[in-house]
Order: structure tokens, then C-alpha cells, then sequence
């Protein structure tokens, strides 16, 4: 029973295809708004809490306690000129914000999100082979960023779009390494190893405590992909102004702006998720969603304490971190997974 | 020229320009292979201003040379002034300049640390250096009702004595904040990415510095052991106690270094002009509101003080009337840069921003 059933249930006298068919496209709206609503919502949380770190107030002028500050940007940015670069590359261009954002937004798609009272399952795709839908569209998100670079006709843009596939491709091998470790370990309690909802279903104790190597890994490649400090190599304000979004304005300059928090909160979901439990927790039949989303925001808010207290690290050796550190030690990793698997049969 | 290179461009519109630095850049990869500084985006001819205006008058240009730490800009200016015109400061008005230029000092080297952290990526030391220099700015509102561009200091004294509530202010200061500076410090020095990023970049050795004519914090991280303070005391650096801190690494760190432990010395050097401050009157009757513009001088003179940049250098000739005929400045922070190029040779474009932060750059300064 998950959410799209629920709606087909309630649809279900307009009969079996046009309710599904309705069905499907008020599931999709309800992801859009909801993982809306969440950006949104963190922006202001960053906002806030960067404020709180450096001893500011942060926004407080718009809505109580600036609560509407967002919506004012956001009304501010739609208002503004849209200024395009005269020798841009037009099409690559003009789509690469949308290959950022809605990359971003169909992997919430496929999260397991877990049980609320009595919308039963609010996991809005099901499949056996979530995680490799996952992670092949992260594996979008890089294509977009080369496409603003080299789109932008700047030299700064390209070099920030360098830079972002440099930093991607590094950390890009062991982060999966590490998740392969627990996709081992997984199926040796369920045939469907490779669907997020069944390791975490199936799970004994916390993949983290298990591995606190692989937590350790992927928790370093998450902040890689998500690009903040220390890692954020494609905007790298200081040295290439803004990066790859350099000649962007108004909307299309804030969808970029929106997909860095939406890789950090998709990020701390799947870190969530794989490696302390996910939606489990006391009276996760009832309340596993609201389980799932405290752990995500307390990851998220550990992502930006890293981000407001790590200066930028060196392209060299944030390659050489990737290549030369990460990945041994993921390898590392995925051979005690086996150990853990075939030889104590946790 | 590689067919392989880029050319950048390099400001002057940047985020870490600080200012209106240009550099053009020639790039191989992520590697710079050669760079050039453009300057003169903020000229605004105050030497040449100076030769029109009367000597109480030209006070306002130094304000605006190093805007981040202008008083000390001012007790340059009037170093040379004062000895042309004949008029000298009383003792009390020496103290107070004293005290005002070591604040003056720490706000500025607050203004490069916070900035330096924004080089290299990192947001938050920038408003805990920006919340202490508030209280700095606070008290040169109280003492003359402006807070960065200040025109506190005039021929022969200072604008307004010091009352109790400065005092007071200053004392508090005292207090909170070497505490604070340490807490800035440790965010920096604690943090094994900041390390690094400055250890072992940048490297000027001692030979060269010398060459390039670079003064200063720079000059003091590559071991030569030079401070005007100390080396030709002007006000009354000669009776106070304080260390020159000097570093033999000479890399963005040493230097990072050298100007948080100045930060600590000059407030030894306030806590001490408290003590000494005497009574008395705080400005030479020689130079009485209506009488200022008439004072005359005549010959020339050559002032060198330490500003927080380096060796600040004011030469005043004058002709007998009552405007300079002639004003010419060295700048310590236009020699600074001139080691730009030679120490950004063959690193890494990240690098090349951190070591023009280690400069610390003002361009009111440079281009006057």
C-alpha cells in the first residue's frame, strides 16, 4: 500500500485507467510540493542557523521571524532582468538549470520515505532496483553543470564546470563502493538488495554501526556531490566568482541555487536511510516518515556546520583525497562487509 | 605565450580583489604561468589635491588612503606636517594618537583577517572579526563622530580629548577582547584545510623581500626584524614596551602569524598609553581653530611611520605659503604587491588568491 494507491483508492469510481492516470499525476504534484516546501524550508533553516554560527540574526524583516524571506526572494528573483551572455551556446545554455533541478527532484521519487498514520506508505515510486535509479540520476546532475559551463562562453564558468566534474568523478567511485558494502550485506536477509526500502526493513542494527568506515566515506563523497565547503569546488566564489552559474540570473540562477540544498538534503535522506536506520525507530508503523525527515534535518544541520566552518580545499588535492584516501579505504570497507557477511552471518 | 593557455582576466570586479585589482593572468590548466597587476582603477589624484588644499585640510585625503585603518594614515601625514609647520603635539595629544593609532592597527589587521577567510572559502571568522571591529569603531565615533573615515587628528593635536566614556570603552575592549581574538584564532589555526592552504605557500624569502622593498607584516614573516617603531620611533613608541614578532617561514601562515601577534602587542601598547596618558592640553594654541589655515612652513620633510600595511612614508615640500607645494607618498601596500607576480609564479590559481590575501591589499593605499 503506498501513497499512489491510497489516491487511486479514493479516485478509484472514475475507473481503473483514467483514475491511475490521475492518480500519477497528483502523486507527482504532491513530490513536487512536498520537496519544494522541504528546499524551502532549509534554505530558511541555513539562513537561520548560518546567522545563529556567526553571531547575526539572519532574516527577520518579511513574516514573523522572516518566515516569508524566501517567498520574497523568490518573487525578487522571477522579477528580475534576464541577462543572457551574447556568445552563449544557446540551448545547452538555457537547459542546463533544468538537468540540475529536476535531476535532483526525480531522485526524491524513488526515496522510501516510510509510514504516516493513515496515508499508510508514503513512498511515491516502488522499485526493486531503487538504488541504481538513484544514483544514475545523481549521475545527471554533473552533465548539467558542464552544459552551464561550456554554455556560458565565460572562462570562469568553465573552470568552475571543470572543476565540478573533477570533484564529481573522484568521489563518484567510492561512494557507490561504500554503498555496494551494504547492498552485500543486505542480501543476505532479502532477495531485493538493491531497493532502499528493503535494507532498510530488513535491517538488525544500523548499517553505521556495522560500517562505521563506509558512513565515514560516503559521508565525505555526499558533501563532494552536494558541493559546499570544503568541497565547493564549482562555485569556488573567491577564485571563479560564482563557478558554472557565473552568467546566470533571476530563476535560472536561483534552480542552481535551490539543487546545492537539494543535494544536501537529498544526501542526508540517503545517509539516513543507509546507514542510521532510515524511518525506523519507536512506532515507525505510525510515525516512520517524521523519523525519517528528524534524522535527515540533523544530518543537514551537520552539513552546515561543516559548510560555515571549512575553508576551500585545493582542486589537486581534493582529487588526490578522492582517488588516493577514499577509494583504498572504500575497498577496504566493502572486504570487511564480506568478512561481516559470509564469515559471522550478520 | 603557450598556445595551450588560457588569459584570464582577473578582476577588476572580484570577489577577492579586495577592491579594484586587476590581474591579468596567463593560465596553463589550473597552473599560473605568468601575472601581471593593473592598478590605478581607484586613482583619485589626492597628491595632487594636496598641493591645493592648506595643510590642516589635507588630513581628509590620508583618511582615504588606507580606509581600514585610517588613523594610522593620519599620524603619517602629520608626522611630516607638524615638523614642517612648526607644531608640535603636547604629550597628551601624542598619547591619545598613540592609543587611537594601535586601535586603528587592530581594526585593520581585523578587517584582513576576516577577508583572508573569505579568500579561502570560509564565511563565518569574517563576522566574529567584523562584531570586535564594531567595538573599535564605536570608540572612534565616540572620540570624534565618525567611524571610518575619522579626520580625528589635526595640526597640532587631536580634534577632541579623550573623556571618561572613551576611557571606559577602551578598557572594556581591553578586556573582552583578547579573548575573542583568540577564539578567531583558534577557528583559523585549528582547522587542518586552512593549514593547508597557507603552510608552506607562498614562500618570500628574506633576500627577496628586501629587494622588492616590502615592508611590514610581510617583511617581518621573512625574518628581518624592521619595524619604524622600533627602528626610528616616532610619537612615543620609544616608551612603551612591545615585542616585534617575527617568523623565518615567511609562507601565507608566517604571515598569518605575525599579524595576529601584533593584534596581541598593540594591545599591550594601549593598555600602557592608559596608564601614561597625562593631563593636560590636548592641542598646540599655535594652532587654534582660525589660526590653522594661516600657518606657514617652509623647507622639507620626509615622515616614516608604520601604518598596519608596512612603512608609510609622507614627504611634504613646501614654499614658504600656506598650501604644500609638494606631497609625495609611499605606499607600503603598492610595494607589497609588486611581489604578487614573483610569488604567484607556477601555483595554483587557488593559491595565487591566498597568497594576494596574505598582502593584505587596500587600494585607496595603492592608487591613492
Amino acid at each position: 500500500m503506498n501513497i499512489l494507491h491510497w489516491i487511486y483508492g479514493v479516485l478509484s469510481f472514475l475507473g481503473h485507467d483514467i483514475g491511475y492516470a490521475l492518480a500519477y499525476i497528483i502523486e507527482s504534484i504532491i513530490l513536487l510540493i512536498f520537496v519544494s516546501v522541504m528546499l524551502i524550508f532549509m534554505i530558511y533553516l541555513f539562513r537561520k542557523y548560518m546567522a545563529r554560527v556567526q553571531q547575526r540574526i539572519g532574516p527577520n524583516r518579511v513574516g514573523k521571524f522572516g518566515s516569508l524571506q524566501l517567498i520574497a526572494d523568490a518573487l525578487k528573483l522571477m522579477g528580475k532582468e534576464i541577462i543572457f551572455p551574447k556568445e552563449r551556446d544557446d540551448l545547452p545554455y538555457k537547459v542546463a538549470p533544468y538537468i540540475v533541478f529536476f535531476g535532483l527532484i526525480l531522485a526524491f521519487a524513488f526515496l522510501p520515505y516510510g509510514n504516516l498514520s493513515i496515508f499508510g506508505n508514503l513512498t511515491i515510486t516502488y522499485s526493486d532496483v531503487s538504488i541504481i535509479f538513484i544514483f544514475a540520476i545523481l549521475a545527471i546532475m554533473p552533465i548539467g553543470e558542464v552544459l552551464a559551463g561550456v554554455g556560458s562562453h565565460n572562462k570562469y564558468a568553465l573552470m568552475g564546470a571543470l572543476r565540478s566534474v573533477a570533484k564529481d568523478v573522484s568521489f563518484e567511485v567510492p561512494m557507490m563502493l561504500s554503498v555496494l558494502a551494504i547492498v552485500m550485506m543486505a542480501s543476505a536477509r532479502t532477495s531485493t538488495s538493491l531497493s532502499l526500502e528493503s535494507i532498510v526493513t530488513t535491517e538488525i542494527l544500523p548499517y553505521g554501526i556495522l560500517e562505521p568506515i563506509g558512513l565515514f566515506v560516503f559521508f565525505i563523497a555526499m558533501i563532494a556531490r552536494a558541493s559546499y565547503a570544503p568541497f565547493d569546488m564549482g562555485e569556488s566564489d573567491s577564485e571563479l566568482v560564482s563557478g558554472y552559474s557565473t552568467e546566470y540570473t533571476g530563476m535560472r540562477f536561483a534552480l542552481f541555487y535551490i539543487g546545492l540544498f537539494g543535494s544536501i538534503f537529498l544526501g542526508s535522506l540517503l545517509i539516513a536511510l543507509l546507514y542510521i536506520g532510515g524511518f525506523n525507530g519507536p512506532f515507525s508503523s505510525q510515525v516512520g516518515f517524521i523519523w525519517l525527515i528528524v534524522k535527515g534535518l540533523i544530518l543537514v544541520l551537520i552539513s552546515f556546520t561543516i559548510w560555515l566552518s571549512m575553508p576551500r580545499i585545493r582542486i589537486d588535492r581534493l582529487v588526490n583525497a578522492g582517488w588516493k584516501y577514499l577509494l583504498p579505504i572504500s575497498f577496504i570497507n566493502l572486504v570487511l562487509a564480506g568478512v561481516l557477511t559470509l564469515g559471522l552471518g550478520w | 605565450m603557450n598556445d595551450q593557455w588560457i588569459e584570464l582576466n582577473i578582476g577588476p570586479q572580484h570577489p577577492s580583489m579586495h577592491g579594484v585589482l586587476r590581474l591579468k593572468a596567463k593560465l596553463d590548466g589550473e597552473i599560473i604561468r605568468e601575472l601581471e597587476p593593473v592598478i590605478g582603477y581607484l586613482h583619485r589624484n589626492a597628491e595632487k589635491l594636496c598641493e591645493m588644499g592648506f595643510y590642516c585640510d589635507n588630513l581628509v585625503y590620508f583618511d582615504r588612503m588606507d580606509y581600514v585603518g585610517a588613523m594610522n594614515m593620519e599620524v603619517g601625514y602629520l608626522e611630516a606636517a607638524e615638523k614642517i609647520l612648526n607644531v608640535p603635539p603636547p604629550d597628551r595629544a601624542k598619547w591619545i594618537r598613540v592609543i587611537i593609532a594601535e586601535l586603528s592597527r587592530i581594526a585593520a589587521h581585523l578587517v584582513w583577517a576576516g577577508a583572508y577567510g573569505l579568500d579561502l572559502g570560509m564565511l563565518t571568522p569574517f563576522f566574529y572579526c567584523f562584531a570586535e571591529r564594531e567595538k573599535i569603531l564605536t570608540i572612534f565615533t565616540e572620540a570624534c563622530g565618525s567611524r571610518q573615515e575619522t579626520n580625528y587628528m589635526s595640526i597640532g593635536g587631536v580634534y577632541q580629548d579623550f573623556n571618561d566614556k572613551i576611557i571606559q570603552e577602551i578598557k572594556d575592549f581591553l578586556e573582552t577582547f583578547p579573548k575573542r581574538l583568540e577564539e578567531i584564532y583558534n577557528l583559523y589555526v585549528k582547522n587542518d584545510v586552512f593549514l593547508s592552504r597557507t603552510k608552506g605557500i607562498g614562500i618570500l624569502s628574506k633576500e627577496v623581500a628586501i629587494s622588492y622593498g616590502v615592508t611590514g607584516p610581510m617583511l617581518r614573516a621573512s625574518g628581518v626584524e624592521y619595524d619604524i617603531r622600533r627602528a626610528e620611533p616616532y610619537l612615543f613608541y620609544d616608551k612603551v614596551n612591545f615585542e616585534i614578532p617575527i617568523s623565518h617561514k615567511g609562507d601565507n601562515l608566517a604571515r598569518f602569524l605575525v599579524r595576529f601577534e601584533e593584534m596581541r602587542q598593540s594591545l599591550r601598547i594601549i593598555k600602557q598609553g592608559l596608564e601614561k596618558l597625562p593631563e593636560g592640553p590636548y592641542f598646540n594654541p599655535k594652532a587654534k581653530k582660525s589660526m590653522m589655515i594661516r600657518l606657514r612652513g617652509d623647507g622639507e620633510y620626509y615622515a616614516r611611520t608604520e601604518s598596519s600595511k608596512g612603512e608609510f612614508g609622507v614627504y611634504i615640500v613646501a614654499d614658504g605659503g600656506v598650501k604644500p607645494y609638494r606631497v609625495r607618498v609611499r605606499s607600503p601596500t603598492f610595494k607589497n604587491l609588486s611581489i604578487l607576480p614573483v610569488l604567484s609564479k607556477d601555483v595554483m590559481l587557488a593559491d595565487m588568491i591566498a597568497i594576494s590575501g596574505s598582502i593584505d591589499l587596500v587600494f585607496g593605499e595603492i592608487d591613492r
